[in-house]
């Protein structure tokens, strides 16, 4: 076949210039330390990618729903707790002033306190997280205890469930019910703010022995009302034990779906420094060869 | 005969023939690098011989035509290749422009902005009536409509810059033809003659292969040394010395469609008839490739619209108002936006199933589970799903057509090569032609001395 010099020359142009492109190829992953730098390096690798990144952000946001639910249960029962001893207080002195032999002084004195411990006990009925009263159901912007008249409490919340999106469509729901806890006469608990107004009722009877009886007969419920307190702290335990596991599970998962993205998206840097050397090698013995055919000619060697 | 001014007559026959060989071997070296130039030959034959006393004596040499080494039908195989390279290079740097839009490897595309629309959705089912957690959500959304608008908006602006390619294109091939009947002119005119227009028909040559490149065309010579060009489904581009144009005019979508004048002004739209050529290549990813990536833009636009929308509606926000839209505009990627009165009023957002109902986030939930609902496709993928797909595809796109692109660029290299075999100048050989009709005319300038010589000594004799 005729060779000329431009056949030559065109065939060492391309060569050189698929050997820079492949070294302006591999130089790149090293760079950015990524082997799909484009969606044409990989397509099929590139969607993939995409889909443990949009995993990944939902696992973060589903931890994040999780540890605020955490925090809601633990403020839940640290309230509870401290709602049940003010209730263990009131049976206590339901007991030891139930008498009849007390003074009007005493009696009103213990009164006074029991007054006290039912505003206190309101006061954690009435709780606030974040804003938002938590034992009103759905309608947090409203405290769900009231007195209505002296002592009469009512309440103005609902029914509602705090509702945690904890997986792909799997809710944890957490009690928000006032009424649960504390008026739970409906459904055959105790209500434990009549409880106590009975007590402050009957310390107050101007009638000794009429008041006796009445403060004796709150002794019981408010021993059940504590406990259904308690209860109520109890149930959140299967919830906090969900809560705690899906977290770990999500935890676990996380570095399973890191470990497989980054198999597709890491470029392997010992591999890309290897291959730019055996590329490199090849563009300079392809410039080296240019240099040493292209030059000389006939010419060169004529007199 | 063999009398002295017949020498005298042969040795000048030589020299004028030699000195006509070193002519055509340098004008060969100084077009070594001309692209498109066919090497030329000087074609010589021994001269009419004459009948002498001896019988037939020879008379020397006579310098016949100048040649062309070329054959034709590389030249045809040149111009099919060129054209599919010509598809091909188009293609492929259209596409390259999409994939860039679709840029997910930084991290900041609409799969990272949706993420954070329906994670904003579910920090609002925490807390349903926290203004922070509204605030965030409406900014979430504005960055999501935004980001639809500009990928929308950047496809777009390639298909412009593919309308400007077009025209200049177009003016291209008409400028082109022009030259065409430049040289079809040149050329008849030459060879009417009898001669052999050699260095004109090499341009001519790469007339066609420029052509070639811009879109795909159909070329034969006639008699009289004319080529007719015809392009489309046979419309003429170039009939001898009379050329047609090609112009340009804004079809129904915005964009421009190639069409064909006649002779009375008419025109012809021929996009579907244009099979190869870069005109192919724009047009195609213009009408077909980009096309469809808009369209599925719009399609996603729209099911998120529509999903958000009627799930919102049913909810209540926490000023008691219900049956508000989230989303408001044209349903497709461009038109989609916030509604206003939302962003003007968080309350609205109707995060809760039923009225005053600050703590309930029932609807929020039913709207954030839209993340992972199988709403596209016929209820066969998410919206994630479907836009990875999207990315995915326009990387597959690219791989396609640069593997076109580089089998079509090495099947041209190739082609050319052997076509430079044939016709190219070869600077060696070139100089050894050179020496050799150097020493020829040395050795006739030799002859004509030598002739001299012997006339001054019959001179002498007298």
């Amino acid at each position: 076949m005729r060779v000329t010099q431009n056949i030559t020359n065109s065939n060492f142009i391309r060569y050189i210039n698929q050997h820079a492109e492949n070294l302006l190829k591999t130089q790149r992953q090293i760079a950015s330390q990524k082997r799909i730098n484009k969606s044409s390096d990989d397509p099929i690798g590139m969607g993939q990618v995409l889909g443990y990144r949009t995993n990944l952000a939902a696992t973060d946001q589903y931890q994040e729903n999780i540890e605020q639910g955490k925090t809601r249960l633990e403020f839940n029962e640290a309230t509870l707790e401290l709602a049940s001893d003010l209730v263990n207080t009131a049976r206590r002195l339901a007991a030891d002033y139930s008498g009849s032999t007390l003074s009007v002084g005493e009696r009103q004195s213990v009164a006074f306190q029991v007054k006290g411990l039912y505003d206190q006990v309101m006061q954690m009925a009435n709780s606030k997280f974040n804003g938002n009263y938590i034992f009103s159901g759905h309608a947090t912007d409203t405290a769900p205890f009231s007195h209505v008249g002296d002592f009469n409490a009512a309440y103005n919340g609902d029914d509602g469930k705090l509702r945690i999106m904890v997986s792909d469509n799997v809710e944890v729901n957490i009690v928000a019910d006032g009424r649960n806890i504390f008026q739970n006469a409906a459904n055959g608990g105790v209500n434990i703010f009549d409880e106590l107004k009975n007590l402050i009722d009957g310390l107050e009877n101007p009638d000794p022995v009429a008041g006796s009886a009445q403060i004796k007969a709150t002794i019981n419920p408010l021993q059940d009302g504590r406990d259904q307190i308690n209860s109520r702290r109890s149930e959140n335990a299967p919830v906090l034990y969900r809560l705690q596991a899906t977290d770990e599970y999500l935890t676990n998962l996380r570095p399973k779906v890191e470990e497989a993205m980054a198999k597709l998206e890491q470029a392997d840097i010992t591999k890309a420094v290897v291959e730019l050397q055996n590329l490199e090698l090849a563009y300079e013995t392809t410039i080296a060869t240019a240099g040493r055919i292209i030059q000389p000619s006939l010419l060169d060697f004529l007199r | 005969m063999t009398t002295i001014p017949g020498l005298l007559s042969i040795g000048s026959k030589a020299l004028m023939a030699q000195q006509k060989g070193i002519n055509v071997t340098g004008n060969n070296i100084a077009n070594v690098n001309t692209p498109g130039y066919s090497r030329q030959r000087l074609n010589m034959s021994s001269d009419v011989p004459i009948m002498t006393g001896n019988g037939l004596m020879g008379s020397g040499v006579t310098a016949n035509k100048v040649e062309r080494v070329y054959q034709r039908f590389l030249g045809v195989q040149i111009n099919n290749e060129t054209q599919s390279l010509g598809q091909w290079e188009a293609h492929k740097d259209a596409l390259e422009r999409v994939e860039m839009i679709f840029d997910e490897s930084g991290g900041y595309g609409l799969n990272q902005v949706m993420s954070e629309f329906w994670n904003a959705w579910q920090d609002l089912t925490n807390n349903p009536s926290g203004s922070v957690e509204r605030t965030v959500l409406v900014a979430k959304s504005e960055m999501l409509t935004a980001t639809f608008s500009k990928n929308y908006e950047d496809l777009q602006k390639i298909q412009r810059d593919i309308d400007w390619n077009i025209e200049g294109a177009v003016a291209e091939i008409n400028r082109l033809s022009e030259n065409m009947v430049d040289l079809n002119q040149k050329i008849i005119q030459v060879e009417s003659g009898g001669h052999m227009a050699n260095d004109y028909r090499d341009q001519r040559d790469l007339v066609l292969k420029e052509l070639s490149e811009l879109i795909d065309i159909d070329s034969f010579e006639d008699a009289n040394g004319g080529v007719t060009v015809s392009v489309g489904s046979g419309q003429a581009l170039v009939e001898g010395t009379h050329t047609y144009k090609l112009s340009t005019q804004v079809n129904a979508s915005g964009h421009q469609d190639v069409t064909w004048v006649d002779s009375s002004g008419n025109t012809l739209i021929i996009n579907n008839n244009i099979s190869k050529g870069k005109l192919k290549g724009w047009l195609d990813a213009r009408d077909v490739d980009i096309e469809n990536s808009l369209n599925k833009l719009d399609t996603l636009a729209q099911n998120l619209m529509t999903e958000v929308n009627s799930l919102h509606a049913t909810g209540y926000g926490l000023d008691g108002s219900t049956g508000n839209d989230f989303f408001t505009g044209t349903a497709s990627a461009a038109g989609i936006q916030v509604n206003a009165l939302i962003a003007n009023d968080i309350n609205l957002i109707s995060a809760a199933d039923g009225i005053d109902k600050p703590g309930d986030n029932g609807n929020a939930i039913a709207i954030a589970n839209l993340q992972e609902a199988l709403t596209m496709n016929g209820n066969t993928a998410t919206f994630s799903a479907y836009y990875d797909s999207m990315v995915s595809d326009a990387g597959l796109a690219v791989q396609q057509a640069t593997s076109y692109y580089d089998h079509q660029s090495q099947m041209v290299l190739q082609v050319e090569n052997y076509r430079e075999s044939i016709s190219g100048v070869s600077i060696d050989e070139e100089a050894v032609n050179l020496i050799k009709y150097q020493n020829a005319y040395q050795a006739a300038a030799k002859l004509i001395t030598t002739a001299d010589e012997m006339m001054e000594t019959v001179l002498a004799m007298i």
